[in-house]
């Protein structure tokens, strides 16, 4: 529901990673999105795309990797991995003492600059 | 060409919400950030517990809204001090914004500090604002369906307090369900059943309070 903030936030790292390397024009940006993080990735293109244009990152393509959610079991020692966006037990003991391991991820990865 | 960066993208709001945790510990203020869907009871709970503590600690918020001050003067009207901060379409608080009313507020005499985030049961969750613990407040009137609805606020709140508990007779909701699935999201979220209407259960949360700070 607030792409449009996230979006200002990653234009503005880009801008800077991207002049601080002497460039002044951003090709392409990679991010990592955790599927619980509660960005969702068609709302997060839409804003970038409205977003960019008047910045050195007009030209530029979002790429999102998707990041699954993924726990470790304390009580059988599991790794496992869930299709939803929630870990309500261990998929294999059915136990409750569980940690996340991995879904909650919101970071820029990689700029291509021209 | 390309190179890697590795960068969170909410980092600026966590570097801000982390001086602002800061300038809260230095000053001796424990924050709590109040989350829920509007209507949920945010601001009630605030007048049935400015009451209830009865000046017995020193008590100040901040009221986040997209627009409007009805809340603050409902606030204000208890003699606590209060700042409005009106987001202007933004569905949170983030910690720039608190961070530009911290000296509107008397840090020094401030035991709690609450936050009373812009009602919304998803976006607030993911926001840190520079707070010590997230409380979140679910009426049954919205249904036993949103813990796993909105699993984020579930699972980041120290507490749940389920209010409006004096409409159980006119609705359908099973609030047992409401305890077992958020207990499921979060094992150690302290649940509250409450009624700001009638003040059932305010004596528990405020007990819980002063366990906080004491």
């Amino acid at each position: 529901m607030h792409e449009a903030s996230i979006v200002g936030s990653l234009l503005d790292i880009a801008v800077k990673e991207c002049r601080e390397r002497g460039f002044n024009k951003i090709a392409s940006i990679s991010v990592r999105v955790g599927k619980a993080s509660g960005v969702m990735p068609e709302a997060l293109l839409f804003a970038f795309d409205a977003m960019k244009a008047e910045t050195i990152a007009a030209g530029a393509s979002l790429a999102i990797e998707e990041v699954p959610v993924s726990g470790y079991c304390d009580a059988c020692r599991a790794d496992f991995t869930v299709e939803e966006e929630f870990i309500l037990s261990c998929p294999y003991c059915g136990g409750s003492s569980f940690r996340a391991q991995s879904g909650r991820e919101l970071d820029i990865i990689e700029l291509e600059v021209d | 060409m390309k190179f890697k960066v590795a960068s969170k993208i909410l980092d600026a709001n966590e570097r801000i919400a982390r001086e602002n945790r800061k300038i809260f510990s230095d000053a001796g203020v424990y924050v709590i950030n109040l989350m829920s869907s509007p209507g949920a009871g945010k601001t009630s709970l605030l007048e049935n517990t400015i009451k209830g503590l009865k000046g017995g600690m020193g008590l100040g918020v901040i009221e986040g809204d997209i627009m409007g001050t009805d809340d603050a003067v409902r606030i204000e009207n208890l003699g606590v001090p209060v700042v409005q901060i009106n987001t202007g379409g933004a569905c949170h608080l983030d910690a720039n914004m608190i961070n530009e009313v911290l000296g509107d507020l008397p840090l020094k005499d401030i035991d709690i500090l609450f936050i009373e985030n812009v009602g919304n049961l998803v976006c607030p969750a993911e926001f840190k604002v520079g707070e010590d613990i997230k409380v979140m407040i679910l009426s049954i009137a919205e249904g036993h369906d949103k813990p796993l609805k909105y699993p984020l606020m579930f699972q980041e709140s120290s507490a749940l307090l389920i209010n409006k508990v004096d409409l159980k007779p006119f609705l359908d909701v099973n609030v047992e369900k409401i305890r077992r699935d958020a207990l499921s999201l979060n094992p150690s979220v302290k649940i509250f059943e409450v009624s700001c209407r009638t003040g059932e259960g305010i004596d528990q949360w405020i007990q819980w309070l002063q366990t906080l700070t004491s």
